[in-house]
């Protein structure tokens, strides 16, 4: 059995979830899981791997493809070369892992979601989910992958014993892409469109004096309030907040709509989202068809229902 | 500025110089589109026309999808014998809202034995929005894409759902030796001739609201008010603002894909509010985008709005 | 500077369902439209807008069909000074195959260039490998996922690579170089069917994918081609008032923003 090599992510001191979709395709295709890591005080659960391989160096070196290629050619010229080097499907996954690809000419697949070990068959994303790709590879080699968020997880399980660890040497800068700084991103005002989670509001909630009782739901949630044309032409909501053809397009995680029917000029502004979550009275409703999960029933009813099950605990 | 422009004519049929003021608004919306300064959401359905060939980015394999709702077979035009043309318009073909109206309108052709038939997926953009949003390139390869359909299946009759559809076809498209109408004035015909039969009564009070590509810009006023004058019990109360001088629901000139950014009363409450006053219960009108921007604020008010083919849904 | 940029012709099918046909082997793509890959688009919009800045010129390069020639005439229309279609009647899958006959073109063509954009990722394969890949196989540096480009400096570009949750890093990158470029960086300028009939007048160069393939062979192989497990609309979440939001809140928890 040999070993698949974990590209760890961790940002400003934490080590994303998202790693453990790597380590739980290294599982499901039956091989070990070295976790590449920079030293550090991350909270990893360390029974989850066979080997944690510390790197002494700063977050900021994992976020560079090629120092990061740099490393990783190292550990796949000595002796025990990987099977697979895993990324996750991320920024700087697919960053990595291509550029790795490029310098070793290894194959690389990206956004794996499905696994099938009899064959060894990778299940890749085509036309945003419409339909998969099967791919194998076909020469004898190291296998270079991105795994989507969320596919894997499951399989990362406990294995009852700890981590063996290691600790490697350093890397230093180099000249050709250096780090500055992070950047959070410019608030001006409220940007609908950089929100993960809208709460967003249409007729449906009937008048004006609702809005407060929906923007108190709203910080229970940490979601940010948008709305329908119509509630923006009433100035319940500011332009700012409108969703639509006249207003924002947006493309949250999940965009929960309340109160609102679904005009055309609607949905092209927020079809796109990941997740769609409407509530509305009407059962016909066209919002409905184009919804991932919804709840027929009144808005207000449904808000105040909300509000009291979080904050009852 | 010349985004707010709704292409009604108004200013057009009122110049006592003969400026054609809509024309050259037409002129510098051009100027814009060629320098691409121009509202994304102008831009997006420009985008989604010149790709799906209409302003929603549809797909196009969807077009012909309406006829599902219909108990009988649509036939493809170059089945048919007349070589009638059923020309749909996007709105009808996609809205959710009005995809009733070439349903009903099939169904009442059907009824009164009126041959015709379809384009389906092979119809795209009609291009009257398109060329009022300015884009004179996409106008002409839409319009060139359309007219060898017809060539090529020879069209002799074409019936026009929307009012928009039958301006351009009719005025835009140079001689095609083919007869543009629209439905209401088929419909009108077929009742005359005693093919269909209004036979029961609306008890609602009514409103007629004149389209502007239906009324002032094609002089289509008498065809709507005839039939639905025919129906029983039916005494069709009239805008202060009618026929020629009708307030435009501002849906027109690109304005569906593009809302203003300013606050300002709509032309579309203004018409609701008269309607209320005159005691109407239900607005009444043949044209797509007009049922879309008016039954916007008479929902709100507690009217309706209906296309006349649902009215005429009702009492056949 | 003079840049680079790829450009794909996909199909457009966003809104359609796609059939799998031929026993898994391939897609049905015959009734739908194509268009620009939206990547590329920002693409040529960012590298049209340096050029515009700075001086120097863009090249608009695609792999594909002989219709893919449209996506370069967009590209001109938009500022590219040229064109050039490496024609392959085959759909490519693998990015390696795709990004090793793309260095061997710059290679044997000796290309000039100070950077080479590309989209993020295709909306067809969303591979989001091709850059990466061939900045790897050139030994050249790397960005992707660049949503701002800051400043322009003799040598280096400063500019800022999206990550996740609204949090960006700002990284300094040596010229020449290979950048990614994300959607949103810029508002693609609209192109208007006169502006694409004028670049029409452009010579397009066209060269055979064959003379840059290599060995030609894929490393990975697209095997067949499966569904997604079925959704079918929405999910309607019944019961009592009680019971539905529970299980709205649980939804919200499992999508990670509650």
């Amino acid at each position: 059995m040999g070993y698949a090599l974990i590209i760890s992510e961790v940002r400003r001191g934490v080590f994303e979830e998202r790693n453990l979709d790597a380590i739980g395709i290294a599982n499901l295709a039956g091989k070990d899981a070295y976790l590449l890591i920079p030293e550090g005080n991350y909270n990893i659960n360390g029974n989850m791997v066979d080997k944690i391989i510390k790197v002494k160096t700063e977050e900021s070196m994992f976020l560079n493809p090629l120092i990061i290629t740099g490393l990783i050619t190292k550990i796949m010229d000595s002796s025990a070369s990987p099977e697979m080097v895993i990324f996750t499907h991320s920024s700087s996954g697919i960053e990595m892992a291509s550029y790795l690809a490029g310098k070793m000419g290894l194959p690389i697949i990206t956004d794996i979601s499905g696994y099938e070990k009899n064959g060894d068959i990778f299940f890749k994303s085509y036309y945003s989910d419409k339909v998969f790709g099967q791919f194998k590879k076909t020469k004898e080699s190291p296998l270079i992958l991105t795994v989507r968020s969320g596919s894997f997880k499951d399989f990362a399980t406990d294995k009852g014993k700890q981590a063996e660890e290691t600790t490697v040497e350093g890397l230093s800068g180099i000249e050709e892409r250096s780090f500055i700084e992070y950047v959070e991103e410019e608030k001006t005002g409220v940007d609908i469109t950089k929100a993960e989670f809208l709460l967003s509001l249409g007729r449906g909630v009937g008048n004006k004096d609702e809005i407060p009782k929906f923007e108190e739901l709203a910080q229970l949630l940490k979601a940010t309030i948008s709305g329908s044309r119509p509630v923006v032409d009433k100035q319940w909501l500011p332009k700012e907040r409108q969703v639509g053809t006249s207003g924002k397009t947006v493309k949250p995680k999940v965009y929960l709509a309340m109160g609102i029917s679904g005009a055309f000029q609607h949905i092209a502004g927020m079809k796109d989202s990941e997740c769609i979550i409407a509530v509305n009275k009407d059962p016909e409703a066209p919002i409905f068809q184009y919804a991932h999960y919804g709840i027929v029933g009144d808005a207000n009813k449904i808000r105040d229902k909300l509000k009291d099950i979080i904050q009852g605990g | 500025m010349p985004w707010y422009c709704t292409a009604c004519n108004a200013c057009t049929i009122r110049c006592p110089r003969d400026v054609k003021p809509s024309e050259m608004i037409i002129e510098i919306r051009s100027s814009l589109v060629e320098n691409g300064d121009i509202p994304l959401a102008i831009q997006k359905a420009l985008e989604n026309t010149f790709v799906q060939k209409n302003p929603w980015g549809k797909p196009r394999s969807k077009r012909g999808e309406w006829v599902e709702k219909l108990d009988f077979k649509v036939p493809h035009i170059s089945e048919t014998k007349h070589k009638r043309l059923l020309f749909l318009c996007c709105v009808h073909a996609y809205d959710p809202r009005c995809m009733i109206i070439p349903v009903n309108v099939a169904q009442l052709l059907n009824k009164a034995g009126y041959e015709f038939g379809i384009l389906g997926e092979e119809e795209c953009c009609c291009g009257n929005e398109i060329r009022r949003i300015g884009e004179l390139g996409l106008f002409e390869e839409l319009m060139e894409e359309n007219k060898a359909n017809f060539k090529e299946y020879g069209v002799e009759e074409i019936i026009a759902l929307s009012p928009h559809c039958m301006n351009t076809l009719k005025n835009e498209y140079g001689d095609m030796g083919i007869k543009v109408m629209h439905y209401t004035e088929v419909l009108s015909n077929l009742i005359k001739e005693g093919l269909l039969k209004p036979e029961k009564t609306f008890e609602k009070e009514l409103i007629y609201h004149d389209p502007c590509f239906l009324g002032k810009q094609n002089k289509i006023f008498e065809q709507p008010r005839e039939i639905l004058n025919n129906i029983n019990n039916v005494k069709l109360k009239e805008f202060s603002r009618s026929r020629e001088i009708s307030l435009c629901c501002e849906g027109g000139g690109g304005r569906m894909f593009f809302e203003v950014e300013a606050q300002y009363k709509r032309n579309s409450e203004t018409r609701v509010e008269e309607a209320q006053e005159k005691g109407a219960e239900v607005i009444t009108t043949a044209c797509p985008f007009c049922v879309m921007t008016l039954e916007e604020k008479a929902v709100e008010k507690g009217l309706a709005v209906k296309e006349l083919s649902e009215i005429l849904m009702e009492v056949i | 500077m003079d840049i680079l940029v790829f450009v794909k012709r996909v199909a457009a099918t966003q809104e359609e369902e796609l059939r799998i046909i031929d026993d898994g082997k391939n897609i049905d793509l015959s009734k739908i439209p194509f268009k620009m890959n939206d990547w590329d688009n920002y693409a040529v919009e960012e590298a049209v807008k340096i050029v515009e800045d700075k001086g120097g010129s863009v090249t608009a390069i695609s792999i594909g069909s002989g219709e893919s020639d449209e996506v370069l005439r967009r590209a001109i229309a938009m500022g590219s000074k040229d064109g050039i279609l490496i024609e392959s009647n085959e759909t490519i899958h693998d990015p390696a195959l795709r990004a090793l006959a793309i260095y061997n073109f710059i290679k044997k063509e000796n290309m000039q260039f100070d950077a080479i954009f590309t989209g993020v990722q295709s909306e067809d394969d969303q591979f989001a490998a091709t850059g990466g890949f061939l900045a790897g196989k050139m030994g050249l540096s790397y960005a992707s996922m660049v949503i701002g480009i800051d400043a322009i400096e003799n040598g280096y570009f400063v500019l800022r690579r999206e990550l996740e949750g609204g949090l960006q890093e700002r990284i300094k990158i040596k010229t020449p170089c290979v950048l990614s470029i994300q959607s949103g960086i810029n508002e693609p300028r609209y192109v208007s069917i006169m502006g694409i009939r004028k670049a029409s007048k452009v010579e397009r160069k066209i060269m055979k994918f064959n003379d840059y393939a290599g060995s030609g062979d894929a490393v990975i192989d697209l095997i067949r081609w499966s569904y997604p497990e079925k959704k079918g609309g929405a999910t309607m979440l019944t019961g009592e008032v009680d019971a539905q939001c529970k299980e709205l809140l649980e939804i919200l928890k499992n999508k990670g923003v509650y």
